[in-house]
């Protein structure tokens, strides 16, 4: 009952693999799955294809493509469940199937995470509920890597922030209160921004709920009841919601990684790329592949992807990856040819004279780790080369600028020029619109003249169709016109009862927490702001104002340092935002700190006296990012977590990835007005 | 004291023993031998149902209503039900003392908790045309044998989905018997059906004959573990067959004439027979035994043993315990025994107790541990006091022992003793008592209504409260007669400050009484708002509901409110209920947007939100492939926000649209080319692309492009085009708004090196090195050491002597010539 074990990702992957695994046996005999498009890929990180055939499935489909035939007796739906969308194909493909088909049919249904009243009621409608088997599949959490959670759910962005429909929320609740369930309570919750206030109440009113939840549920009775005190292992919670950091999303990552993201797009730890660049896949799984590093692909194939695309594992299985991946994308080239003439100098010692057998034998067993090597070399060198085609393109050097120029604050109308240029050269709309975005967050808005000028070229250079993009993005907040009444409140804090502002003013909280950094350093980096070369994460900031308070006083104030260096450890101990309120009351959104504590003050104390005084533990903090993460942020925190060394584990937890297209993408207008 | 070893009896070379648990058990005037009987699980409660198919003595009007009466095992009635309608064909028991009545038709009731209440199910419409014949039942589920001999099995009665199991053949069914799911290969229940001369196997998908010739058999039974099955022959013999029909193992003839009315599993390893009044016990190898009774007799099994029930006596029959036989046995020198003897000296006062204790000093450990579970398996307290008494003294002497089994052990006595009481009775086995579990047990006393022994035995094991007093207020809300006020305030005072309370449940149970005044205020009580709901909603607490589901924070319970709202309320009313709620407001549009586009534009209609209601129109004219049509929607759309003037951009790009659909249709007909669904940049590259300069410009003018703009389209379109003759042309040009460099690049990149050199010079506003690497990506050093030497640039003039090839580098080296004596 002890929660002492350490947060460990790969159990939860092997949870989730178990009880697919187990819920597909429970379906007898051959099956038909149906899954939907969106949870193919997170699926395919905890189980292989070949795997799931092991436990009778037949073929693949995808809900989508409503195709689903009749040559087996049992289909399958995997689903989620929370949308009537889904609900109603999968009924509709239900009734298609039964009506084609000459046999009888069992149709089972796994819903993910939960089996909702919705879905049930909208069965019960269709009148199918009677006859399909439900059951759900509590997939919340999926890792990306050990210290990467993700709930996959590729609409949050679009969700939270553009339809306003909190599931997301609510879903996010729940998956960290599993999380509570087995690692013990957060000892103290910290957040900012409108969701994370809400999901902080979520938790605590769950908490609250969980302990007659636990006991008034037959299918729990002989657990005991729920009484949680607080984990000896985590030391808190950090919710960042998106909508307080819209920039951080909207400029391009300059992180290898990040940029592999911007440029191919990376899908469940998977990029596509064109196999024009870095060859075809080998026909043959190459050694290294089918030693361990497989084990991820997968599990379900595209029945046709294109013959043309290649699809290649990013993880931390490729050792070379590892090193890569958090890089700033200007130093890859010469940390690309270190490795290559390491790699060369060490194949070429099979040519030293006079070597023993034993010496010899040694190099045979390492010529499969080189040959991966090597493999993964070919292959990073090539995409580094396709990348830098790109970085070296004259429209991405001018978005940088205009980039560059509103992070570090210049005047927004210096850059206007650019952005007219690039609509003129029809350039992609989503950068055009990540710039004008961008500016709006940084400057509380564009001018209302400025963003009308901005809307008709959008208008007449892409279609006006977008009108209706505007109108979301405005609704998201991302591209909103600038209130000149506002100004005066946010000079005056008292003016606001709630304490929390509604426009961040940026020009304040970049000085104050030094979110630009103009002497960054690339290869050798001493500041998170090496991922962005310069702007550093507001998110990331954020982190820093919790478990680097010294650091950040340092970097801000050099002068007024000894007041609160002279006492780190108070400082760092407790976890909080203290020290940082004045900043933090100019940023948008209210401030979130609770603290947790157990029913039973002597148990948890009892355990501390067990366990030391946490002295030789490894904390753990959780970084939960609502809406969504970048590549660059996840390297920023790696990047804290090794300055802040052995003793603390930064565990980042996110909705989802996400990048700047698809954060402006949830707003585009798909359509045109064509006549078809 | 009598000697434990009493009651035992040698069947082969095993001990089985029969407990006496309850004397005076039914009333005498009970006819037994008219009833049906069937048994809970793990010693539960017993079911009666007078049999229909046998006479009966006319007693007047009082036994004309038919009940099935629940009583504990000490005979105690609990409960009676009235069955109003149909014939009642079987009785069974869940694991959970769910009872289970089957009626002809094909209606199953489940009456949970020994309750009054049930909820019904069916069996399907075969069933209900066939009738149901009989019915077999494992611990979570059951098959139902219909008379056209078609099998339907149910696996789960919180959510039954009674499915027909493949056809077995037809001709009359002799027995018949099931395996549960948990025993068998294909981990779905398997049905053993003896029809003719041999027993064929039926599971969901096939129907397999077992090819045997002795039968018709009279009775199939399947062992607890499933891994052996007893087979009545008609010759009056059992055997004992392993469940996959390879081996038999042992073979017994009874010889009696009559068939046994019943063949049950006693344990895994005995099988028994039952006459009227006479039991035969079957053991291994075809040993047996045999008992008589007084009176008419009935079998019930449990996983360790078997229960024989009589009118007089209620019988525990079982194997003997090993722990047991090890200590008690006649002659027995096992150290346990020794250690029980030990003990009796001790009490005696003998310093033999330390002979023996010496003797044994070397398995001194083992005997504790077997003297602590031998105690387990006493029912009588005296001889389990010994054996604790054997087990202390025993472990007093070792140095090193871990005493938790012994205190484990001493709980758990106390707790089965207090249930063993004849006025609880659940004469309860140490076995099924650990296969119960003790939160199940404390189900059962509190579904028994013993309130306050459950909570005693919750409190010292140490268990959660909250249920038991959520059942008692339940029935506390069910039977008392008080008014609903204080009735509420009684609960609510005695479960004041008692933690995990669910009022949630207590308000259903008010509700389901038809209080659902009393039930609104005992839900106010419930913390979870997201419980609240349903129930709120089954009250007609429509708002009320919706507020608690959004304080919930769960989507989904706010769109089954919603859902249900939409149905029941006037749209009128249905968008004043969610006006006030945003997060239920943001949830209808979300949803709608999908779908229902009617009740978006009322919404918005109705909120006066004119740019949405616009927006909604928008998105409509885009799916509109007939130009009529989405004209209008654009019209319809502009007019919404004519009236406003915050919206004026809105309104003006909406106009500006439907312009440029009227020209862009224009172009359709004179070029035959299309053009519909391009924007105005798009319409103007197109056009300049195809040779439409004039009509290019009128677009420029109509829709006022800005001139930066229309170069570098004009740029991209003459590029696209390879129409090197006209940029040349534009080379000529005084003055670009967008400067010349463009130009370069893009030609450059069109791979065009000659004609890109021509706007080098052009670019003026560029700095010399600039200028000279343009020379060079065009390939023309020499005109880059000339731009080198007029600035009079020697480093890099050098770099380009280096770059050269050929002439080239005669012509660079003249020029360093040129400028080196000017520079001395």
């Amino acid at each position: 009952m002890a929660p002492t074990a350490t947060l460990d990702a790969s159990d939860i992957t092997e949870k989730a693999r178990r009880d697919l695994l187990q819920l597909l046996e429970g379906v007898r005999g051959k099956k038909n799955l149906v899954i939907e498009k969106s949870l193919a890929g997170p699926v395919g990180l905890f189980v292989k294809f070949s795997t799931l055939q092991e436990y009778g499935v037949d073929k693949v489909f995808f809900l989508e493509n409503n195709n689903v035939d009749s040559t087996q007796r049992n289909v399958v739906f995997l689903a989620r469940g929370e949308k009537a969308r889904q609900v109603q194909a999968i009924a509709e493909q239900i009734k298609r199937v039964r009506r084609e088909s000459k046999q009888d049919h069992e149709f089972s249904i796994f819903w993910v995470p939960r089996r909702t009243l919705v879905s049930d009621q909208i069965l019960e409608e269709t009148g199918v509920l009677g006859e399909v088997n439900v059951v759900e599949f509590p997939m919340y959490f999926v890792p990306l890597e050990k210290t990467v959670l993700s709930l996959e759910m590729d609409d949050a962005f679009g969700d939270i922030y553009l339809r306003r429909d909190p599931t997301a929320i609510f879903l996010a609740a729940r998956a960290l209160m599993l999380l509570q369930k087995s690692q013990g309570l957060f000892p103290r919750i910290l957040g900012k921004g409108e969701n994370a206030k809400s999901l902080a109440n979520m938790l605590l009113h769950m908490r609250a709920e969980e302990d007659i939840d636990a006991s008034s549920d037959p299918s729990n009775a002989h657990v005991h009841s729920f009484d949680l005190t607080p984990s000896a292992t985590i030391d808190n919670l950090i919710i960042i919601d998106r909508g307080v950091d819209f920039p951080t999303v909207l400029l391009t990552q300059l992180t290898y990684e990040g940029l592999i993201d911007e440029t191919f797009g990376i899908q469940n730890n998977q990029t596509e790329v064109d196999s024009s660049i870095t060859g075809a896949a080998p026909s043959q799984p190459p050694p290294q592949q089918t030693s361990g590093a497989n084990s991820q692909a997968p599990a379900v194939q595209p029945p046709a992807s294109s013959a043309l695309k290649r699809k290649i594992l990013l993880d931390s299985t490729d050792k070379l990856y590892t090193q890569l991946r958090d890089a700033n994308f200007a130093i890859v080239g010469t940390l690309l040819s270190r490795v290559a003439r390491r790699l060369q100098s060490d194949y070429d010692s099979r040519h030293k004279a006079n070597q023993s057998i034993n010496e010899l034998r040694e190099f045979v067993n390492k010529l499969p780790s080189y040959q991966a090597e090597q493999a993964s070399l070919k292959i990073h060198i090539s995409l580094a080369d396709e990348l830098k085609k790109v970085t070296n393109g004259d429209l991405f050097l001018r978005v940088l600028e205009v980039q560059q120029n509103l992070a570090a604050g210049a005047d927004p109308s210096t850059v206007h020029e650019i952005i007219e240029e690039l609509i003129a050269r029809d350039c992609p709309l989503t950068t055009v619109l990540r710039l004008l975005c961008l500016e709006s967050s940084v400057s509380g808005g564009l001018r209302q003249r400025d963003l009308e000028h901005f809307k008709r070229q959008v208008l007449q250079g892409y279609g006006y169709q977008h009108l209706l993009t505007f109108a979301a993005l405005e609704k998201i907040g991302l591209l909103i016109p600038r209130v000149s009444a506002g100004a005066g409140a946010y000079l005056n804090p008292l003016a606001n009862p709630s304490g929390a502002a509604t426009v961040t003013d940026y020009n304040l909280v970049r000085k104050s927490l030094k979110l630009f950094v103009d002497d960054v350093n690339e290869s050798e980096p001493n500041d998170i702001a090496y991922v962005f070369s310069g702007y550093a994460p507001l998110s990331v900031r954020l982190v820093q104002c919790i478990l680097q308070k010294p650091y950040l006083a340092q970097l801000t104030n050099p002068r007024t340092t000894p007041a609160l260096n002279s006492q780190p450890s108070t400082a760092t101990a407790s976890g909080n935002w203290k020290g940082f309120e004045d900043v933090l009351a100019r940023i948008k959104g209210p401030t979130v700190d609770e603290v947790q504590k157990g029913h039973n003050a002597a148990a948890s104390q009892a355990r501390k006296t067990l366990q030391g005084s946490g002295g030789g533990q490894v904390k753990t903090s959780i970084v939960f990012f609502l809406g969504g993460v970048t590549f660059a942020e996840i390297a920023a925190l790696r990047y804290i977590n090794g300055q802040l060394g052995e003793k603390r584990r930064l565990i980042v937890a996110t909705t989802g990835m996400i990048k700047g297209d698809t954060a402006v993408g949830a707003g585009v207008e798909g359509r045109s007005f064509k006549t078809r | 004291m009598s000697k434990p070893t009493a009651d035992w009896e040698k069947v082969g070379d095993r001990f089985y023993r029969k407990t006496q648990l309850y004397t005076d058990v039914f009333d005498q005037d009970l006819e037994l031998e008219n009833h049906v009987i069937a048994g809970a699980p793990y010693s539960g409660a017993v079911a009666l149902y007078r049999d229909e198919d046998k006479l009966h003595a006319y007693r007047g009007t009082q036994t004309a209503k038919p009940t099935i009466d629940i009583y504990s095992c000490a005979g105690k009635l609990i409960r009676s039900l009235n069955i109003d309608k149909g014939i009642v064909k079987a009785l069974g028991w869940s694991e959970d003392e769910t009872l289970l009545v089957i009626t002809t038709d094909g209606t199953v009731r489940c009456y949970h908790n020994l309750q009054n209440d049930f909820t019904p199910f069916t069996l399907g419409h075969s069933a209900e045309e066939h009738g149901v014949r009989a019915c077999r039942f494992w611990l979570s589920g059951f098959v139902a044998l219909l008379n056209n001999n078609a099998l339907i099995a149910v696996t789960r009665y919180d959510e039954p989905r009674p499915k027909l199991l493949a056809t077995p053949p037809s001709g009359d069914v002799a027995s018949w018997a099931i395996i549960p799911p948990a025993y068998t290969l294909s981990r779905s229940v398997e049905v053993l059906l003896a029809t003719g001369k041999t027993i064929y196997v039926v599971d969901a998908s096939e129907c397999e004959d077992r090819m045997l010739e002795n039968g018709p058999f009279k009775h199939i039974a399947v062992s607890p573990n499933g891994n052996f099955i007893a087979l009545y022959t008609d010759d009056s013999r059992v055997w004992v067959i392993s469940s996959d029909f390879q081996n038999r193992l042992s073979e017994y003839n009874s010889r009696v004439k009559t068939p046994p009315k019943d063949m049950q599993w006693c344990g895994n390893n005995a099988v028994v027979l039952a006459w009227e009044d006479e039991v035969h016990m079957v053991g291994p190898n075809g040993a047996a035994s045999k008992y008589f009774y007084d009176s008419w007799v009935h079998l019930i099994a449990d996983t360790d043993g078997i229960r024989i029930i009589t009118n007089d006596v209620c019988e525990f029959l079982q194997k003997v315990p090993d722990a047991s036989e090890e200590t008690f046995r006649l002659g027995s020198t096992s150290p346990a025994s020794v250690l029980l003897d030990a003990v009796d000296l001790l009490e005696k006062k003998s310093p033999k107790a330390d002979d023996n204790i010496q003797l044994i000093r070397p398995n001194l450990d083992e005997a504790v541990d077997t003297c602590v579970k031998a105690a387990g398996q006493e029912y009588s307290i005296h001889w389990q006091k010994q054996l604790l008494k054997a087990a202390s003294y025993g472990k007093s002497v070792l140095d090193l022992f871990n005493s938790d089994d012994f205190v484990d052990m001493c709980e758990t006595l106390r707790v089965l003793n207090a249930v063993r009481f004849y006025e609880i009775g659940l004469p309860l086995s140490y076995e099924q008592y650990m296969r119960l579990t003790p939160e199940r047990l404390i189900q059962r006393l509190v579904n028994r209504q013993e309130y306050l022994l459950a909570l005693k035995v919750s409190d010292f094991l140490r268990l959660p409260l909250n249920k038991i007093y959520v059942h008692w207020a339940r029935q506390k809300v069910r039977s008392a007669n008080a008014d609903e006020e204080s009735i509420c305030k009684d609960i609510v005072h005695r479960l004041d400050g008692k933690r995990g309370i669910s009022f949630e449940e207590i308000a259903r149970a008010a509700y389901d009484e038809g209080r659902s005044k009393l039930a609104i205020e005992l839900l106010d009580n419930e913390p979870r708002a997201g419980k609240q709901v349903p129930l709120l909603l089954s009250v007609g607490e429509e708002s009320l509901a919706l507020d608690k589901a959004v304080e919930s924070g769960d989507t989904d319970l706010v769109f089954y409110v919603l859902l249900h709202l939409k149905k029941k309320l006037t749209l009128a009313n249905f968008f004043r209920t969610i006006n006030s709620r945003p997060m239920a407001t943001a949830l209808v549009e979300a949803s709608a947007a999908y779908g229902d586009r009617e009740l978006l534009k009322d919404l918005y209609y109705q909120d006066d939100r004119r740019l949405d209601g616009s927006n909604l129109l928008l998105t409509e004219a885009l799916k509109q492939s007939d130009s009529q049509h989405r004209n209008d929607k654009l019209k319809v759309a502009a007019k919404l926000l004519q009236d406003s003037r915050e919206h004026t951009f809105q309104v003006k790009a909406i106009d500006e649209t439907q312009r440029l659909f009227r020209i862009q249709e224009v172009f359709e007909k004179d070029l035959g080319e299309s053009f519909v669904g391009l924007s105005v940049n798009e319409t103007i590259y197109k056009l300049i692309k195809s040779g439409n300069i004039k009509r290019s410009q009128k677009v420029q003018s109509e829709f006022k492009v800005a001139e930066k703009t229309y170069w570098w389209i004009r740029l991209r379109a003459l590029i696209s085009r390879r129409d090197w003759r006209e940029l040349e042309e534009m080379s000529k040009t005084r003055k670009s708004p967008i400067g010349w460099e463009p130009f370069f690049n893009e030609i450059l990149g069109a791979g065009n090196a000659k004609l890109a050199s021509l706007y080098i010079p052009k670019c003026t506003n560029l700095t010399v090195p600039e200028r000279i690497e343009m020379w060079i990506k065009c390939g023309l050093i020499t005109k880059g050491a000339e731009e080198a030497l007029k600035a009079k640039d020697m480093s890099s003039l050098e770099m380009l002597k280096n770059k050269a090839t050929g002439n080239a580098v005669h012509e660079i080296e003249r020029m360093i010539a040129q400028l080196a004596p000017s520079r001395r």
